[in-house]
């Protein structure tokens, strides 16, 4: 039912949005219009996010982590907790910054159809609204900044050092939750180049392999949080 | 663990606290050790002071009489120079101030050495050089009176204490020799009472061994309490009276106020600088550019495009350079979710890497979670910057005994030889600390390891200040 519903709208994705800043949220609005998207919702608030969610059902939710009254992370809670009301609600978080944190936080409530972002990246329009479509049809989007922290904390790993050069580039776009095909458009190489490597991180790493996008992606990222 | 640091002659504690003791307390051979000379000692500065105090008071007494009748037969012709009478009489008594003063001082470090306590110096500062004024100021110092109070009480005490040491210790021996010297005094044996009666010297053996513990232990207990019994009478005479301690406490908190307040300003002038020489400028580059590509949009459109392509770029770098300043004054991360989450972030960003250890039950007041989140950022830049080392560890934990308190610790195996003179910012940490009563220990020998560890009393901190969620 779901996935029917997808399909068909495709073109037009239903988006609510939840940001505190008027500027911004119009700004937001109008890109995602110009792009064909529908914003059935706009909201200001946390609890609002949550009205809205439950309300319109839409296909997927732009989130940003500060918000009113407390103006620290009652964004993020909400969207933890209208994934938890509405199950299968896809979710893109906003920050001002990359905590990993935050992003682990996000994900542990389920990594399909998740988004961490910086809220800069919305300035690079074409990357922001495939990042909103990606998340929207179930994949995971993170943040290269919170995945290069991620990356950081393990300078030392013997495993992580023993990946070449190029395994540690997918490594990272993998983390970032590019599917192999982003991959391999952004390396310039073949799929079945960037299939070999995966294939290699994960023995390296001792990971299991995974078809799905997001599972893969949440192997990567369970291993580099642990 | 901060006491053997704060010996070492690397470490440069700042901001005092009052008499601190060692951990352990000073067992029985220290004790005795202590004890034993205070008689020859208390002989000793007896006789010097009172023949030095005898001398003085003649000399005196000589002074005031010739000094009296030759200013007063001068007054009947100009008018007299009462001081010189009150200088003169000073400079009599100093010598007996020097000695006070050197006495009380070898007194201080052998309770230090011996009994494992640090005494701070109880004197107001000597303002002037000069011996008479120096010698002003000793006279009218309290601390100098009850060194001389201490030092001929030395005499009575050292004699009692003498006495219950060597009891104490031939206690245990009176047991041995005993059973033999019994039957000498007691032919008939020793009554005990009610028909018993010590009367085999197989009895007085058995009794011995039964004594022998039980004095040796009383013996013990005996000069372990003579020795805190003297560190009381320490207390009320060698240490900086309640009042002088007060007085010093006020001294530190008017200073680290001021300085708190000075870091308040600096830091204002730094936020200014930063957004002055970055994100200004480059916004009115960016105002500029766009302004040229509005005005050439019709007539050049392919350079318009360009300028403002150029102008994307610009205000990306110009918000990443916004968020970095930002997150310098105060990190969203370590009001939402505390230390716990906001240190490892700052390890991940230092280019050196980092091991991070945060040991905390619970989220801290905010003033302590600030002050150490930016401690731990300082010490990280010092490392990256100016340390070359090529790893770093962070610990941080509360410890509940035996005091409240947050002990942050910093160590990099770099090249040592920090100084908080250098302005690495290291002063400013220690200023901030001390602002909140805590201190800053660095230990940096030339070659390494750098070690800063800042210790942060919790138990006066309010909780209340965080806003609620």
């Amino acid at each position: 039912m779901r996935s029917a519903l997808k399909s068909s709208a495709q073109a037009s994705l239903r988006v609510v949005i939840a940001e505190d800043s008027g500027l911004l949220r119009e700004g937001l609005e109008r890109l995602l219009a110009d792009a064909g998207l529908d914003v059935v919702a706009k909201v200001g608030d946390g609890p609002g996010l949550i009205a809205a969610a439950e309300q319109h059902r839409p296909d997927i939710a732009i989130v940003d982590v500060r918000m009113p009254p407390g103006y620290r992370d009652e964004g993020l809670k909400a969207a933890i907790e209208s994934r938890r009301r509405v199950p299968n609600l896809c979710v893109l978080v906003l920050s001002q910054y990359v905590e990993e944190r935050y992003g682990s936080e996000l994900l542990e409530s389920g990594a399909a159809g998740v988004g961490y972002l910086l809220k800069d990246r919305v300035a690079d329009v074409p990357d922001f609204i495939a990042a909103v479509r990606d998340v929207a049809s179930g994949g995971t989007v993170l943040d290269p900044e919170a995945v290069d922290q991620l990356l950081s904390r393990h300078r030392r790993d013997e495993r992580l050092t023993a990946l070449t050069r190029r395994e540690w580039e997918v490594l990272s776009l993998m983390a970032e939750g590019r599917s192999n095909h982003a991959i391999a458009k952004g390396l310039f190489v073949t799929e079945g180049a960037v299939e070999k490597h995966v294939k290699n991180i994960f023995g390296k790493l001792g990971l299991a392999q995974s078809d799905a996008d997001h599972r893969r992606v949440m192997a990567v990222l369970t291993y580099l949080r642990g | 663990m901060s006491e053997p640091m704060a010996d070492s002659p690397h470490v440069k504690p700042s901001g005092a606290v009052g008499p601190a003791r060692s951990s352990s307390p000073a067992g029985l051979g220290a004790s005795a050790g202590f004890l034993l000379p205070n008689l020859l000692l208390g002989i000793f500065w007896f006789t010097a002071l009172v023949t030095l105090i005898l001398i003085s008071g003649f000399l005196a007494i000589g002074w005031i009489v010739v000094m009296g009748v030759t200013l007063g037969v001068l007054s009947l012709i100009r008018k007299p120079k009462w001081h010189m009478l009150i200088g003169g009489l000073t400079l009599m008594i100093a010598p007996v101030m020097w000695l006070c003063v050197s006495g009380a001082q070898i007194e201080r470090r052998r309770v230090a050495k011996f009994l494992g306590y640090r005494v701070p110096s109880p004197y107001q500062q000597l303002a002037q050089r000069t011996v008479l004024a120096s010698a002003h100021t000793r006279a009218g110092d309290p601390a100098v009176w009850r060194d001389l109070a201490y030092l001929l009480l030395l005499l009575p005490v050292g004699a009692a204490e003498f006495a219950f040491v060597i009891g104490a210790f031939a206690l245990p021996l009176v047991t041995i020799v005993l059973p033999m010297w019994l039957f000498v005094a007691f032919p008939e044996g020793i009554p005990l009472g009610q028909g018993v009666q010590i009367d085999t010297p197989l009895e007085a053996l058995l009794i011995a061994i039964i004594a022998l513990p039980v004095l040796a232990l009383v013996g013990y207990l005996l000069v372990i309490g003579m020795s805190k019994a003297h560190v009381t009478l320490d207390q009320a005479l060698l240490w900086p009276s309640k009042r002088a301690r007060l007085a010093q406490r006020v001294e530190e908190l008017t200073e680290s106020r001021s300085r708190a307040v000075e870091a308040t300003i600096a830091e204002r002038r730094r936020i200014e600088r930063d957004l002055h020489d970055g994100a200004q400028q480059r916004l009115i580059s960016l105002a500029m550019g766009l302004g040229m590509a509005k005005e050439k949009m019709v007539t050049d459109p392919e350079t318009a495009q360009e300028l403002v392509e150029e102008a994307h770029g610009e205000v990306k770098r110009t918000l990443a350079e916004i968020r970095n300043l930002v997150r310098g004054i105060h990190p969203a991360v370590l009001s939402d979710r505390g230390l716990d989450a906001a240190i490892p972030a700052l390890a991940v960003r230092c280019p050196v890497p980092v091991e991070v250890g945060v040991e905390l039950d619970e989220r801290l007041p905010e003033a302590a979670e600030t002050t150490s989140y930016f401690m731990v950022a300082e010490a990280l830049t010092n490392i990256a910057k100016h340390s070359g080392a090529s790893e770093a560890q962070v610990f941080v934990r509360r410890e509940h005994k035996p005091q409240n308190r947050l002990v942050i610790e910093v160590v990099d195996n770099g090249k040592g030889g920090a100084e908080p003179e250098d302005g690495t910012g290291l002063a400013g940490l220690a200023d901030r600390l001390a602002a909140l009563d805590g201190r800053l220990f660095i230990e940096s020998p030339p070659g390494g390891p750098t070690r800063v560890q800042a210790e942060l009393p919790l138990g006066t901190l309010k909780t209340t200040t965080r806003g609620t969620l």
